[in-house]
């Protein structure tokens, strides 16, 4: 037996209605997972783990050439704490309800841009370039010498030859716009 | 090697930055001035050096109101340009012939607010190790030749930094970005957000393509043909395919950074992305 077709048109009208909440909740479980999964990501990171293990870590990620270390390559402060404005770009990725579509409801994932991630990244000594920018396109010795000759000016020494050569190989790496290209692709695939 | 695109990007970045900063800007000062002889020894015995206290003159005469000289008073009378007097537009001075070192010379031109390089070295060693002798653009009373050669500040460094193709459309075409960097030591706070508010409103601009044999200046850093105007060298090569800015940032280095530095200069920086779409394997 066929249903009329005005009731048919009734039904499905309350069909997205009545999907919202079920589907909203087998969305939050999965979103969550995938949330968890790009901020552990960015986490282990090898460009993140090492500025996260401060001025006294090795060069792990290979992008000074095994010399130094990225935070004070940076020209980063002891009590610096620069990957903490990404994390709460990415935590606050989230999802919302934006309406229903045939036999469905949609939602909208907010996620943060490598944009927005590159303007709460100000390198230490210029607030208009983004440190996390320029892991991808190039960073210059700079915040490590002016470091080093604030330190030295105090101290009266000269900058050694053998610390310079240590900051000049810096190697470009894939970091955030890459990450979220990536995450973006596969928070819009959730079902 | 013949020349190749990233050489055609860079002469084309150069001279589309010079006219930008001299015409949105009028980044520049008249002057009338006194020439001084001096020593040079890595020039042709046949020249004397006659140098004004200021270097890097407007060469460029598409810029309203300013002064491109053609020559210079000798004795107070006007000596154009010739085999006997080239103008050394980069090092602000003239080099003559057959005129005695002691000859009273005078001349009126345009100098730049800023002195625009092309550069190899490291954003560090511009700004950390680099000792730049100051040749301000006020003038001062005990007025005498600046030195040929050196550079010197204010000035505005500009280097190209990494070069990539993307694919663009079927057949082949690619995106090619080059970034292209500018750092700039100013005097003051005035003239730094100057340079900045006006590159920052580059913004997609396009830049005419031209070739290394379009460049206007001589070896000797006079000009080629006598002129130049960069709007006549862009009708020129109009029907080449422009570069345009795709983005630019401009930043400053903060206040405490500054003042590590011993010559007390405003430091910023410009980071274009320039992008053109060509056939880069054909």
């Amino acid at each position: 037996m066929q249903l009329p077709k005005d009731v048919q048109k009734i039904i499905n009208a309350q069909i997205p209605k009545l999907l919202r909440v079920p589907f909203e909740k087998a969305l939050q479980e999965k979103f969550e997972t995938l949330k968890k999964q790009m901020i552990d990501e960015f986490l282990n990171h090898p460009i993140s783990k090492e500025i996260s293990d401060g001025p006294t870590a090795s060069n792990s990620s290979g992008c000074l050439g095994g010399y130094g270390n990225l935070f004070s390559f940076i020209g980063f402060e002891e009590d610096d704490e620069p990957l903490k404005p990404i994390l709460e770009q990415l935590q606050a990725t989230n999802f919302k309800y934006s309406g229903e579509i045939a036999s469905g409801v949609k939602f909208s994932i907010i996620l943060p841009t490598a944009k927005e991630i590159f303007e709460v990244t100000p390198m230490p000594w210029a607030s208009g370039r983004s440190w996390a920018q320029g892991i991808e396109s190039g960073i210059s010795g700079l915040g490590f010498y002016l470091k080093l000759k604030s330190k030295n000016s105090r101290s009266g020494e000269a900058i050694q030859t053998s610390v310079k050569g240590s900051a000049r190989r810096f190697k470009n790496q894939q970091y955030i716009s890459v990450l979220i290209n990536k995450y973006t692709n596969l928070f819009a695939q959730l079902k | 090697m013949i020349e190749q695109f990233q050489h055609r990007a860079t002469t084309s970045f150069l001279l589309w930055f010079d006219n930008f900063l001299l015409r949105k800007g009028e980044a520049f000062s008249n002057q009338t001035g006194k020439f001084f002889n001096y020593a040079d020894d890595r020039l042709d015995s046949r020249y004397k050096p006659y140098g004004s206290a200021y270097k890097q003159w407007v060469t460029d005469s598409s810029i309203p109101n300013a002064v491109v000289p053609s020559g210079v008073h000798i004795s107070g009378t006007f000596v154009p340009r010739s085999n006997s007097l080239i103008i050394d537009f980069e090092n602000g001075r003239v080099l003559a012939s057959g005129v005695a070192a002691s000859a009273p010379i005078t001349g009126s031109f345009s100098v730049k607010d800023f002195n625009v390089y092309f550069t190899n070295d490291s954003e560090d060693d511009l700004i950390v190790e680099r000792k730049y002798i100051q040749n301000s653009r006020i003038s001062s009373p005990d007025e005498s030749y600046i030195s040929p050669y050196d550079q010197v500040v204010p000035a505005i460094f500009l280097s190209s930094d990494s070069m990539k193709n993307d694919g663009f459309a079927f057949g082949g075409m690619d995106t090619t970005k080059i970034n292209m960097k500018a750092v700039i030591l100013a005097e003051n706070a005035y003239q730094l957000d100057g340079v900045l508010s006006i590159f920052a409103d580059s913004y997609n601009e396009n830049i005419c393509n031209v070739p290394f044999s379009g460049h206007p200046q001589t070896e000797y850093g006079d000009l080629k043909n006598g002129s130049y105007s960069y709007a006549n060298l862009k009708s020129t090569y109009a029907s080449n395919t422009s570069f345009f800015i795709n983005s630019v940032n401009a930043s400053k280095l903060t206040d405490k950074a500054r003042t590590t530095l011993t010559d007390n200069l405003y430091v910023g920086f410009l980071d274009f992305e320039i992008h053109q779409q060509r056939y880069s394997r054909q």
